[in-house]
Formats: structure tokens, C-alpha cells, sequence
């Protein structure tokens, strides 16, 4: 028993220890040239949107890679991949599928056993996938029925390639990063230090809040006040599919039913 | 789980079918599976549940809000989103309450009735473990508890130091670790002491893979301090139950002995009353032959020798008596001490026993220049005549006596030997004892069995010492040490 047999020592690092601090300064400062540069109109849209893509993105992921202590290497091959894939999404619809690379490159460190503390490379159970699936379904399809309704947003069926593209985005970019770092990475630290609902809080304001701040986020009040509403309850279920199973698998799962569903709604 | 989510699904269809708005009756009955998720899962459950049947609700409401703004039918629908909010949220939390004081009050009769068995504190605190661990819902459970100088654990082997038990044993005060280890939900360790007195006696110690909520550690908290108490208690009445067997033996030997003294002293009126009256026979009888009858001279002579040693006799008897007295009431004998020869007060006694009695031979081995005592003369006389008596009584007829005195580093040493029955060895720490005889001395021959008892008190009186050496068939040496008074 832990408590009889180990030396106890009250915890002494920070909930942001380990943060790849000269990284995000690097995509900071990246971010910052390009806003510079488009507003001199030196710098395509497309091309302050991959830089936006990647920092953002690639901001998270490499925090939440260096966060379970996964080499600053593979933090910035993650980066890169994810700007490639900004990149060759904007060449085409094609060009989306440039977003597997990510997926697949944290596949590759999660088979290595290198991301075990973001919760993923560890034994998954199907009982947790399917809970993944029913939550990320019914987000969905409330999504779809209720929202269109009140949102006076329509299911696209015109644009299939267009939302593909954009599921791909998800795949690669938007979930997995948001539930590696918000659940895989934030979550779990904090639930180490404080009660499973204040983490939880804490991880799924902080998940909110990168949405709300997300320049691709329509403006429109109502949209945002329905974003935030089921941002928030997929954000918390997450934590407890992640508390619960002890995989990021299921969270992953929900999340990306939920926005597999969005995209069709063409708010995205 | 599954029922309630058909449940919330069934009325959320059968108010899509009845159409009849935001303000539909049926939408009350969203309250019942939300009730019953509060109750069999707790204010989380209860939570979902009414979440779920808002979300469910919301497509009937929230597209009649945009429509007509806020209506007394549009505001019906949103007071039900509160009221199933509300409904499920304090259902849960007062029935997650309510069972958790339900399993605190039956863990408390779960103490009492483990503690209520006597048995050893390792015993004890396994059965409490084990009961402990069914009903806490946690993964690992620990008791400790101290007794004396040692650690009783239960439920591992020891506390290593500087552990988290270790801890809370040194400050006696509860710790709560939220990261004790574990991936993906993390391993909880809770340490409360368990407090009698003020003191921390020992701690209760569990841990879990998930929360330990605050509430929990409360109820924890309050589990030690009982634990405490009860332990303490258990070992009082433990004590208490020793104490009182071991009073209840105490009292039966006491009983016993007081039962034995009872029948000494019965056996002693009886004897002490013939030892008293022969003396007092002889006085009578002869008294009458010489009041009554004239005879020669030397008749009358040897008739006022008999007397004379019967009434010394008679005299013997009733100081030992006194002297008795004097010791049951805590009192030392009355001595007058006067600076003594040894050797003559020896020579005397042992004459007057020559004289009287002819049946054994008495030799006195006096070693020259013995320092002068300072003794009562009388008391030394009753002490050399008590033992020489003795000494004629259970020895042989036709044995010798040896009485001789010593000089010892700081006094006098008297010895009256023997070569008598001698005395048992199981009866050698009793004979100094009022009223005691050894048991096959009564029939060997008469006493009171006072007489070695006040030897003891008058020597003692003396600032001196005695003690018996014997060894059956072989005889028996009594010697009597007696401080100089510094002369010689």
C-alpha cells in the first residue's frame, strides 16, 4: 500500500512545468510576422491561415507532447507535419488528407509507449469506445436536429468534399490536438492536484475559451452561445470518458462524431 | 441506466407526438426518470439526467423562443429546464447524503460489535479492517495502531518512514494526497488519525483509483476519531476485565488465608487453653496436697520445685501471649535493654532446662571474648527458652542440644541446634508466622505456635536477625544474631 510503503513528499512541480516555452515563442513570433505581413499585403490570406493553423495547433501539441516528456524533436516534427498539412489543404480538397500525417505521427509515438500519459498507447476497452460513440452520437444528433432549427443552420449535402476536407482538418488537427492537450494533457494534471470537478472545470474552460478565440468561429451571437453550450458539455463528458476509461481513445471518438456533425452544418 | 435513457427517449417522443408545445403536460414526466437517476446514481447521475432532458427538451423550446420571444408558455419551458435541474441536482445530493450518513452510522455499530469480542489488538484490528474495507467502497485500506513502544498494522507488513502513515502518526493530523501514483485517473490516499485523548493512537488509512471527495474525508475523519475512541475503550474494558480477575483472585486467596488463620486460631484457643491449664492443673493439685496433708519436708520441697517450674511455665505462656497481642496490633514488644553478657544469660537457661528435664543432653559452645549486646535480659531469656524448648520438643530423647554463641562482625550470633525431625522445606517460610505448625508437628508434640513468632518480634525488636536451617531426619539450627552495644 502506497500510503505504508512509499516516501511521501508534498508535490512541488507546476501544473506548466515542461512547457516548450522557446517553441511557442518561435510560433509566436511566426504569427506575429504573418499578421504583420498581410496587413502590408506582402502575405496571402492562405498563407496566414497555414501559419495560424500551425501555430495554434502545433502550440498545443507540442505542449502537450513535452508535457508527458516526449523528446522537443518529435514536438517540432509535429509541428511541421501540421504545417504541412495547412499548407497542402490549401493547394486542394485533395491536399486535406496531408492531415493524416499528424494523426499518424502521434500514432507512431503512441505505439511506442511514449504517450501513455496523454492516455493514449494504453489498453482501451470497446465498453469505452461505444460509451465515445453513444455521447459523441447524441451530441450529434441534438446538434443536427436542435441547432439547425434554432441556429437557422442547414445540413449541407451539396459540398461533400468540402466536408471531408474539413473532417480531415479534425482528424489531424482540430480534436486531436484540442484532446490531447485540453483532456490528454490539462486534465490530467490537474486531476492529480485537484478534484476531478475542478479539473474538469479548469480543462473545459480553457477548451471553450480556444474556441471563442478562434478567428474561424462565426461572429454571430447565437452561434456562439451554441458553440459554447455543447463545446462545453462535450469538453466536460471528455474529462469523464477520459477519468472513466482511462483513454483519450473514447474522448476522441465523441469529439470527433460531434464535429463530424458540425462540419455537415457548414458553420465551419 | 439504460432504463432512464429509454425512459428520457419515451417521453421526449411522446411529447414530439402530442405537438402541443413548450407548455405540454407530458413534459412533467421527464421528472420521474430524472428522479430516478438522482436516486440510483447520485447528484452526478442526477445531473446527466436532467441535462439530457433539457437538451431533449430544447428543440421544443428554444425554436418557440425564437418565434414569439418569451411567452407564458416559452417561460413554462424554461422554469421546467430549472425545476428538472433542480430535481435532479438536490435529489442526488440529499440521497448521496443520506446513504452516506446511513453508512457511517453502520459502520460505527460495525465497530462496536467488532470491538465488543475481546481479543488481541492485532486480532481485532484485522476484523476491523476487513469489515472496514466492504463497506468504505475503497481499494486499499490500512489500521494502524499503536501499543506501547510497538506499531500493529493492518492490512501491510510496516510503516516505512517518512510515509504518509508515518506522518500523520508523528503530527496527528490528516493528510490527503491527490497523486498517489497510478495512469490515466489517478490514485487517491487519504491518512486520518485515529484520536483517543488528544493523542493520536493510530490512523486509518485508505486509498482509491479515483476521487476521495471532501465529504468522503469528512466522514473519514469522523470514522478515526471514532475508531479511536473505541479502541481505547476495548482496551480499558480489557484491562478492567484482567484487573478484575486478578482482584477476584487476589480475594479468593485472601479468602483462604483468612480461612486458614480463622482455623489456626481456632486450633490455638484450643491448644493454648490445654497448655494453660495443665500448668494450672498441677498449681491446683498440688496447692490442695499442701494445704491439705502434712508431709516430710523434702516432700514439700519437691512439691514447690514442681510449682515453681509449672507457674515459670505458666508465666512463659502468658507474656508470649502478650507479646502476641502486641505484634497483631502492629506493636513492637516492650524491651528495657541493659548492656548483656551472652555467655551467662546461655548458662542459665540452659541450667534451668537441665535441671527441669533430664530426657536430652544440652552442651553450651560459647567462643571466648563475645561482645556485649545491649538486650533486654528478660526477652533474651524467652527468646533461648522458646528455642531450646523447641529444640527438647521435636527432637529425640537421648539427643543433644548444642547451644553456642559467636562472635560476628558487628554483634553476636546464638545458635540452638538439633538433632531433631527437622522441618520440610515447603514449611520452612511459614514457621515464623503466628499460629502456624507445620502439619506433622502436632502430633510430635504440644505448642501454641506462637512461640517461634515472637522469638522473630523480639529479636527484630532488637535490631536483629533470625533465621532456620533445617534438613529432615538430620535436624534443625536456628541462629539469632543480635547487634553489639560496642563493648566487649
Amino acid at each position: 500500500m502506497w500510503a505504508l510503503d512509499q516516501p511521501y513528499a508534498p508535490r512541488a512541480d507546476r501544473l506548466f512545468a515542461d512547457t516548450p516555452l522557446a517553441l511557442l515563442a518561435v510560433l509566436a513570433v511566426g504569427v506575429g510576422t504573418a499578421g504583420v505581413l498581410a496587413e502590408l499585403a506582402a502575405l496571402p490570406p492562405h498563407a496566414v491561415r497555414v501559419v495560424g493553423v500551425t501555430a495554434g495547433h502545433g502550440a498545443l501539441l507540442a505542449t502537450a507532447l513535452a508535457w508527458v516528456r516526449v523528446s522537443s524533436a518529435s514536438g517540432a516534427i509535429a509541428v511541421a507535419l501540421l504545417g504541412l498539412a495547412a499548407a497542402a489543404a490549401g493547394l486542394g480538397v485533395l491536399g486535406a488528407l496531408a492531415y493524416l500525417g499528424p494523426a499518424l505521427w502521434v500514432f507512431r509515438l503512441a505505439a511506442g509507449g511514449q504517450l501513455t500519459g496523454l492516455g493514449l498507447g494504453t489498453p482501451v476497452s470497446l465498453r469505452g469506445v461505444i460509451t465515445g460513440a453513444l455521447v459523441g452520437s447524441g451530441l450529434a444528433s441534438h446538434l443536427l436536429v436542435s441547432a439547425s432549427r434554432t441556429l437557422g443552420v442547414q445540413i449541407r449535402v451539396d459540398r461533400v468534399p468540402e466536408v471531408l476536407a474539413a473532417m480531415a482538418y479534425d482528424v489531424g488537427a482540430n480534436v486531436l490536438t484540442a484532446e490531447c492537450f485540453f483532456r490528454g494533457a490539462l486534465f490530467n494534471r490537474a486531476q492529480r492536484r485537484w478534484s476531478f470537478a475542478a479539473a474538469a472545470t479548469v480543462a473545459t474552460a480553457a477548451y471553450v475559451l480556444r474556441y471563442l478565440v478562434d478567428p474561424l468561429l462565426p461572429k454571430n451571437v447565437e452561434l456562439v452561445v451554441g458553440a459554447v453550450f455543447y463545446l462545453a458539455l462535450l469538453g466536460a463528458i471528455n474529462c469523464w470518458l477520459l477519468w472513466r476509461f482511462e483513454s483519450l481513445v473514447p474522448g476522441l471518438v465523441s469529439a470527433l462524431i460531434f464535429f463530424a456533425a458540425y462540419r455537415t452544418l457548414g458553420a465551419g | 441506466m439504460i432504463l432512464v435513457a429509454a425512459a428520457l427517449a419515451a417521453v421526449a417522443a411522446l411529447v414530439a407526438l402530442e405537438g402541443t408545445g413548450p407548455a405540454s403536460l407530458l413534459r412533467h414526466a421527464y421528472l420521474a426518470p430524472v428522479l430516478v437517476a438522482a436516486l440510483k446514481f447520485g447528484a452526478v447521475g442526477g445531473a446527466l439526467a436532467a441535462v439530457v432532458a433539457v437538451l431533449l427538451s430544447a428543440p421544443v423550446v428554444l425554436p418557440e423562443i425564437e418565434r414569439s420571444g418569451l411567452t407564458t408558455e416559452t417561460v413554462e419551458g424554461l422554469v421546467t429546464f430549472a425545476v428538472l435541474g433542480l430535481v435532479g441536482v438536490l435529489s442526488g445530493v440529499l440521497w448521496t447524503r443520506a446513504g452516506r450518513h446511513r453508512r457511517r452510522y453502520e459502520i460505527l455499530v460495525m465497530i462496536q460489535r467488532t470491538l465488543a469480542d475481546e481479543a488481541t489488538l492485532d486480532v481485532s484490528l484485522a476484523r476491523l479492517r476487513a469489515a472496514l474495507a466492504g463497506r468504505l467502497r475503497v481499494d486499499e485500506i490500512a489500521l494502524i495502531a499503536r501499543e506501547g513502544e510497538r506499531l500493529v498494522v493492518a492490512g501491510g507488513d510496516r510503516v516505512a518512514d517518512g510515509s504518509l502513515v508515518a506522518r500523520v502518526l508523528d503530527t496527528g493530523e490528516s493528510a490527503f494526497v491527490g497523486d498517489a501514483g497510478g495512469r490515466g485517473r489517478s490514485r487517491r490516499a487519504f491518512a486520518t488519525p485515529l484520536v483517543s485523548g488528544g493523542q493520536a493512537i493510530g490512523v486509518l488509512a485508505v486509498e482509491r483509483k479515483g476521487e476521495i471527495s471532501v465529504g468522503e474525508r469528512a466522514a473519514l475523519e469522523a470514522i478515526g476519531a471514532h475508531l479511536g475512541i473505541a479502541l481505547e475503550n476495548a482496551r480499558l474494558v480489557s484491562r478492567q476485565r484482567r484487573f478484575a480477575a486478578e482482584l477476584a483472585e487476589r480475594v479468593a486467596a485472601a479468602r483462604r488465608e483468612l480461612e486458614e488463620l480463622d482455623r489456626a486460631k481456632s486450633a490455638f484457643v484450643a491448644i493454648a487453653s490445654h497448655e494453660l491449664r495443665t500448668p494450672l492443673t498441677a498449681l491446683q493439685g498440688f496447692s490442695e496436697i499442701l494445704a491439705l496433708r502434712r508431709l516430710p519436708p523434702e516432700e514439700v520441697r519437691r512439691l514447690a520445685e514442681v510449682m515453681r517450674r509449672e507457674a515459670r511455665r505458666l508465666g512463659r505462656i502468658v507474656s508470649d501471649l502478650l507479646d502476641l497481642s502486641r505484634i497483631e496490633r502492629g506493636l513492637e514488644p516492650a524491651l528495657c535493654r541493659v548492656p548483656l553478657r551472652i555467655e551467662p544469660a546461655i548458662e542459665t537457661t540452659v541450667d534451668i532446662f537441665r535441671q527441669g528435664a533430664a530426657t536430652h543432653l544440652i552442651t553450651t559452645e560459647c567462643e571466648p571474648s563475645l561482645p556485649i549486646v545491649a538486650a533486654d535480659p528478660d526477652a533474651l531469656e524467652r527468646v533461648l527458652t522458646n528455642l531450646i524448648s523447641n529444640a527438647i520438643k521435636y527432637s529425640p530423647t537421648g539427643s543433644t542440644i548444642r547451644v553456642g554463641a559467636r562472635p560476628l562482625d558487628g554483634g553476636v550470633a546464638i545458635e540452638v541446634a538439633d538433632a531433631g525431625r527437622g522441618i520440610p522445606a515447603e514449611a520452612l517460610s511459614r514457621v515464623f508466622e503466628p499460629y502456624y505448625r507445620v502439619p506433622d508437628a502436632a502430633g510430635a508434640a504440644r505448642g501454641t505456635g506462637i512461640g517461634l513468632a515472637v522469638v522473630k518480634a523480639l529479636v527484630e525488636a532488637h535490631g536483629g536477625t533470625v533465621r532456620v536451617d533445617s534438613a529432615p531426619a538430620i535436624g534443625t539450627r536456628v541462629t539469632v544474631v543480635l547487634p553489639s552495644s560496642g563493648g566487649s
